[in-house]
């Protein structure tokens, strides 16, 4: 098995998901650690050359949730 | 699956986890049945030490040991001063609980209202620095919060990276950074070093961003120099069994949180009066004592009623479940509307228009062909309900078949009829949980009760039947129940497929029906026929465009937040109460009033506010006059600018009070002209570019 780990770059909504990712830490919720959040006021400011420059600059995927 | 029964007993069953659990059906069989898990749903009740402590204060306990209030003053216990909210009053869920700790804080506001503002200080504005141009200066602090970053993440490592990073001067951590100590330490460090951005990691913005702003101001930075970056919520507490990798994300996520507040600028917040004056839209029960409380509190109160008098749907009730006549109480709280300087009743008046936003609302009075402009600051919505008009059980049909009001405007007249008649009948859920009107109108259960208590009272020997579904005579209305069945109403049982059946001629109205304990059908013939029917919203479609706020599919308004706002609405400076709401008793409807009148309060007592800095701003001369964010834009926001103006005419320009910020025009616009301040472009991109550097 190789150890290769994907960089995954999230956009989260400030109002709903990224308050759901502070409620995940609250309950202590255990999940990998190859997320890195960048918090936007609403996924309606998600613009997607924000993805398309996270996948150039070497993310493995991008997660929208709003 | 529900099951009509009686659980008898329940046992568990040998060598195994589970329960068995013995009940009754209502055909009398008996079933033993096995489950994993049974869940009690247990009832409320004051703790003994409660009733200790109303004892000691001398407050009056009901039967049930809650605490006594009256249908129209449901916040105040029998001694003056002292009022009462939450499950103390009676069993009651969240909303209820919220709606009367607000009534409660307007009740002891309006008793309070001549102190307001008399112990206030004012506080020290600190003069801002004006850092624009400066080289960024940038300050990191990482906190430990105790053991629960520090126990996982190697916060000193995470430090001495910070120190690496670009345009990084200082870097501390901190044991607790939102300790009152460290605030001040803070401020003092920011002063010392000249920095003039700073980013504190440690746990969400969402709970201590406004704190850290605090320390900002309070050092004399703009508060939007300053990114917060979560290493707890987000990391810490996320990943506690892999300390390496969760210090590198710790690092990533500061690095990101450098480069994006190198980026920030300053940032102006609008100050904005608010007009001190209320509206209240609707005159009824709810709507006048939303007004009686705000000009109790020294507001000046504007009530639009659409009908030709105050009072709404009370007039037509006879009396409260705790046995107050309605009338007498009504006519007191008109007399104390229509006695106030600070009230002013426009009656047969609509709302034609509704201009401008929180604190500063403007609107057309319509009062026949006269139009008046009313200038405002809030705005509670209060336009009521109505009784359904059946269009089943040969309602309208026939006079002896009734609504349950038209049934209380007999007994407020004293008809005489009513106590020579030998059976009465009603019959509930008339429209209410019906496939098209799902919702549960709560007040018909006690009303219908409390009628055919009031019938048995005029004449103890005339048969009173009550037609239901389920009884729902919530919280303490229930002993009314138990003492309908001890007068000797008799209670039948129907389902929804099984509705009775009504004939009327010259010999009664004949009413068929199945009764549940007899398992068969029963025929009653009655003088007198009372549909509970359902309450029904003045569904004001244009009120909810005016006011921007929403309706649901049954046309009542809908609160900020089911539990925690249930008495305002998302859009600031607008609240609600009373039946436009949900169906509620007078108690409810009263509390609601008050809870609104509070909850307007405390913004008009702010007499200014601030508008969010972060929000979209236009840039002219890129402006293509698409369109696009002026179409998209849920709050309204982006508007033309007229075409007779000297700048810019014609491009779209973003109201910068509407604004809330989201983003959509900027994501949306294709001449990139739209910046949202805080969260823009370049921001952005500079988290996204520092994402993936090696560490």
């Amino acid at each position: 098995m190789s150890d290769w780990e994907p960089k995954i770059v999230s956009f989260l909504c400030n109002w709903c998901s990224y308050g759901a990712a502070d409620l995940a830490g609250v309950g202590r919720m255990q999940y990998p650690s190859n997320i890195r959040v960048i918090r936007i006021p609403c996924t309606g400011r998600m613009d997607p050359k924000f993805a398309l420059t996270a996948l150039r600059e070497g993310a493995d995927a991008v997660w929208v949730s709003g | 699956m529900f099951a009509r029964s009686r659980v008898h007993t329940i046992d568990p069953v040998p060598d195994s986890d589970d329960l068995s659990v013995r009940y009754i059906t209502e055909e009398g069989e008996t079933v033993t049945e096995t489950f994993d898990q049974i869940v009690l749903s247990i009832g409320l009740q004051t703790d003994p030490e409660v009733v200790a402590m109303a004892n000691r204060l001398g407050i009056e306990l009901t039967e049930g040991n809650f605490c006594k209030t009256d249908t129209f003053s449901p916040v105040q216990t029998s001694r003056d001063g002292i009022y009462v909210c939450g499950a103390f009053q009676g069993p009651k869920d969240i909303p209820q609980s919220v709606v009367d700790a607000s009534a409660a804080a307007s009740a002891a506001g309006e008793s309070l209202s001549t102190a307001r503002n008399t112990l206030t200080q004012q506080a020290e504005v600190i003069p801002q620095a004006n850092v624009v141009g400066d080289r960024p200066k940038i300050g990191v602090i990482v906190c430990e919060c105790g053991i629960n970053i520090a126990g996982v993440v190697d916060v000193p490592a995470v430090r001495d990276y910070a120190a690496s990073l670009p345009y990084v001067e200082y870097v501390a951590k901190n044991l607790y950074a939102c300790s009152q100590d460290s605030q001040e330490t803070m401020s003092e460090l920011i002063k010392e070093k000249g920095l003039n951005r700073v980013v504190v990691a440690a746990c969400t913005p969402k709970t201590h961003e406004p704190l850290f702003q605090e320390t900002l101001i309070n050092a004399g930075l703009n508060k939007y120099l300053f990114e917060m970056c979560n290493i707890r919520n987000h990391d810490s507490w996320v990943h506690k069994n892999n300390p390496d990798l969760a210090t590198a994300k710790a690092k990533d996520l500061v690095r990101m949180a450098v480069s994006k507040v190198a980026l920030m600028q300053p940032l102006p917040e609008a100050e904005l009066n608010v007009n001190q004056t209320a509206l209240v839209v609707g005159g009824g029960i709810s709507g006048m004592t939303a007004a009686k409380s705000l000009a109790s509190q020294g507001y000046t109160t504007h009530i639009v009623e659409a009908g030709e008098r105050l009072g709404g749907n009370a007039h037509h009730i006879f009396k409260t479940a705790t046995g107050d006549r309605v009338k007498d109480k009504l006519a007191a709280l008109v007399d104390s509307i229509t006695g106030s300087d600070n009230i002013k009743v426009h009656l047969n008046t609509r709302l034609s228009s509704v201009e401008g936003f929180v604190g500063n609302f403007k609107s057309t009075l319509k009062n026949g062909d006269s139009e008046s402009e009313l200038e405002y600051g809030v705005a509670v919505i209060a336009t009521g309900g109505t009784a359904l008009k059946p269009d089943e059980y040969s309602y309208g049909k026939d006079p002896r078949i009734l609504t349950s009001l038209e049934l209380d405007q007999k007994l407020i007249a004293g008809d005489p009829a009513l106590k020579t008649m030998k059976s009465a009948v009603f019959i509930q859920c008339v429209g209410s949980r019906e496939p098209d009107r799902l919702y549960c109108s709560r007040v018909c259960c006690t009303h219908s009760i409390d009628n055919a208590l009031e019938l048995k009272k005029l004449n103890p020997d005339m048969d009173v039947y009550v037609l239901y579904r389920d009884i729902r005579t919530y919280g303490e209305r229930e002993y009314l129940y138990k003492k309908a069945r001890q007068a000797g109403v008799i209670f039948i049982r129907y389902d929804l497929q099984n509705k009775p059946t009504l004939t009327a001629d010259d010999n009664g109205v004949r009413i068929l029906a199945t009764d549940h304990v007899l398992q068969r059908p029963v025929e009653i013939t009655a003088d007198l026929v009372t549909l509970a029917s359902a309450v029904i919203p003045n569904k004001d479609e244009a009120l909810a465009q005016f006011y921007k706020v929403p309706l649901n599919d049954d046309g009542f308004f809908v609160e900020k937040h089911a539990k925690l706002g249930p008495s305002e609405f998302a859009t600031d400076g607008v609240f609600l109460c009373g039946l436009s709401h949900y169906p509620k008793p007078i108690d409810e409807a009263i509390a609601q009033g008050r809870a609104s009148a509070s909850k307007a309060i405390t913004l008009l007592a702010k007499e200014t506010i601030h508008t969010s800095g972060t929000i979209a701003e236009t840039e002219p001369a890129i402006c293509s006059s698409c369109g696009v964010c002026v179409s998209i834009c849920p709050y309204s926001a982006p508007s033309f600018i007229e075409a007779e103006a000297r700048m810019h005419a014609g491009k779209a320009s973003i109201n910068p009070v509407l604004c809330k910020g989201c983003g959509l025009c900027v994501a949306s616009c294709r001449s990139g002209a739209i910046h949202l301040k805080g969260f823009d472009n370049d921001q952005i991109f500079a988290q996204i570019f520092t994402l993936n550097e090696a560490v």
